[in-house]
């Protein structure tokens, strides 16, 4: 585990230097999203300047969502978006060669290889959206409650990272897999937008369980405003483990399929 | 003008080749729909009439600015003018005997024209799948003003990208800028939410800008909605094709100057 850490911080260091080189790129990812989750804001702003609730949800809790998934989005973008992404071209050109012949864990080098620093102001916006969000609310939320939704955070980032590697373990078994990624970014963008509680039926199966995008941002922002039931809490859990779990296992199978340049 | 429509044809040709890329685009107008039914559904079950749309009009307006989003395919023109000019391949475009502003119109119109040919059934599937008693208007002169506007939006839209991307030859790298723009122009243009929705005061100053008639405009004169707006749209927008004709006429020649053709 140390020696782990002290690798990652190896990788955070090179990577700052490498970062510096292109200072004017430094803060682009959070300029880019940014500006997205704050145009969001101002649609929902506009709606419900018309509207009391959509779903049962008031403007407090919808401007909570909204700063949850830019906090998770930040999160990605910080930590390991920038490496993971690269994993289907190693894969097809056979770079992947030199992280299997390291004597490190090549999931862990290739998923902090690329960490962002630069997406660390956009953590901080959408804290002060979550902020925001709160003060609407006419509640009053314990430290308890914080506690529970900084873990949830933590563990729907796990989520997060495990949806991304699973696409992006498909390229050992076929050509190319850029319509799964497609599907993904899809996913993302429908889901970032529409809070889990307003999808019904099918598309609550497949948003909560299949593609589960849909409770990433939902269960903590549920947990924050005192909307959850137990037995959501659990199932969350639940769901975060089961796609850790397949992730694991699927990224083992993908290396036994790897057959390096000619993939 | 046959050069400029042989760049057309060649374009059009062209998307063939990216046959998985125009079917991914095709299916993703209907994430777009699904947006508008999932959050807008939730919304109307509570009333049915929310700023003087009812819930068919949402939908239908969102089908529209959809369909119209997804043909404005200019974001193409600054990211390839700037990744050329960066690389130092622009010169490509310099040397072939055709106006630059007008070939990137004609490649533009080339592979819209192939979208279009695909995306139009499937918004119309998609209009007889919602099966929620669609809204269109009954006027045919609307809808010939309609098209007009919309050709003459889209025409906006690839002079404004042309002109971002030469912005390249002097600040070489605009991507972040660029993303930021595609951004703001979603949410000006009234792609994620009708403007209607928007200030009153906001929206009176968006009436001067283009941007107001590419696709929010359109959208609501297909749903029977703003119909007085209609001439005040062609005017604006020509006016603004107009100073951007000739702001990329002199951009272009004052900037090419500094291109050395090494890239970076």
């Amino acid at each position: 585990m140390k020696r782990n850490i002290r690798f990652i911080a190896t990788l955070l260091k090179m990577k700052l230097s490498r970062m510096m080189v292109y200072r004017l790129s430094f803060f682009g990812g959070s300029l880019v999203d940014g500006s997205m989750f704050l145009l969001w804001l101002l649609m929902f702003q506009a709606i419900y300047s018309q509207v009391d609730s959509i779903g049962g949800w008031n403007k407090g809790q919808t401007i909570i969502f909204l700063g949850t998934f830019s906090l998770l989005n930040a999160i990605n973008m910080t930590f390991y978006f920038f490496g993971v992404i690269g994993i289907p071209n190693k894969i097809r050109n056979g770079e992947l060669d030199h992280y299997l012949t390291k004597p490190v864990n090549p999931l862990l080098r290739i998923t902090f290889e690329n960490m962002n620093p630069g997406s660390i102001p956009l953590i901080f916006l959408s804290i002060g959206i979550i902020s925001y969000g709160a003060s609407l609310l006419d509640i009053t939320i314990h430290a308890a409650t914080i506690l529970l939704y900084v873990f949830f955070i933590v563990i729907m980032a796990i989520l997060y990272y495990d949806m991304e590697i699973i696409v992006r373990t498909i390229p050992f078994f076929v050509i190319s897999a850029t319509s799964i990624e497609r599907l993904e970014i899809a996913g993302l963008d429908l889901c970032m937008r529409v809070p889990g509680v307003l999808f019904r039926g099918v598309l609550k199966v497949l948003f909560y369980f299949v593609l589960p995008y849909g409770i990433m941002a939902t269960v903590p922002t549920q947990i924050l405003t005192y909307s959850i039931s137990g037995d959501m809490i659990f199932i969350s859990i639940l769901v975060v483990f089961v796609f850790s779990v397949f992730t694991l296992w699927f990224w083992k199978l993908g290396l036994k399929h790897y057959k390096s340049a000619s993939s | 003008m046959r050069k400029y429509l042989e760049v057309i044809k060649i374009l059009f040709k062209t998307q063939i080749t990216y046959r998985f890329d125009v079917a991914m685009t095709v299916l993703f107008t209907f994430t777009r729909i699904l947006f508008a039914y999932v959050l807008w559904g939730a919304i109307f079950d509570q009333r049915e009439v929310i700023n003087g749309f009812t819930f068919p009009m949402m939908l239908s307006y969102y089908i529209f600015s959809s369909f119209l989003s997804q043909i404005e395919m200019s974001d193409g023109v600054s990211g390839e003018i700037a990744g050329r000019i960066q690389a130092g391949t622009f010169s490509k475009y310099m040397i072939i005997p055709l106006n630059t502003q007008g070939y990137f119109i004609a490649q533009t119109f080339g592979a819209m024209a192939f979208y279009f040919i695909f995306i139009l059934p499937v918004t119309i599937l998609w209009m007889a799948v919602l099966q929620l008693g669609f809204t269109i208007t009954g006027s045919f002169s609307v809808i010939l003003v309609t098209i007009l506007m919309v050709l003459l939006g889209l025409l906006f839209m690839i002079q404004l990208n042309y002109f971002l991307g030469i912005l390249a030859f002097k600040f070489q790298e605009i991507s972040i800028f660029l993303m930021i723009k595609g951004n703001l122009v979603a949410f000006i243009t009234g792609t994620l939410v009708p403007l209607h929705f928007l200030p009153q005061d906001l929206v009176s100053v968006l009436r001067f800008f283009p941007f107001y008639y590419v696709t929010y405009l359109p959208s609501m004169l297909l749903i029977g909605k703003n119909e007085e707006e209609a001439f005040t749209g062609l005017v604006v927008l020509s006016v603004w094709l107009a100073v951007f004709t000739l702001l990329n006429h002199f951009a272009y020649n004052k900037l090419r100057v500094i291109y050395d053709g090494v890239g970076i």
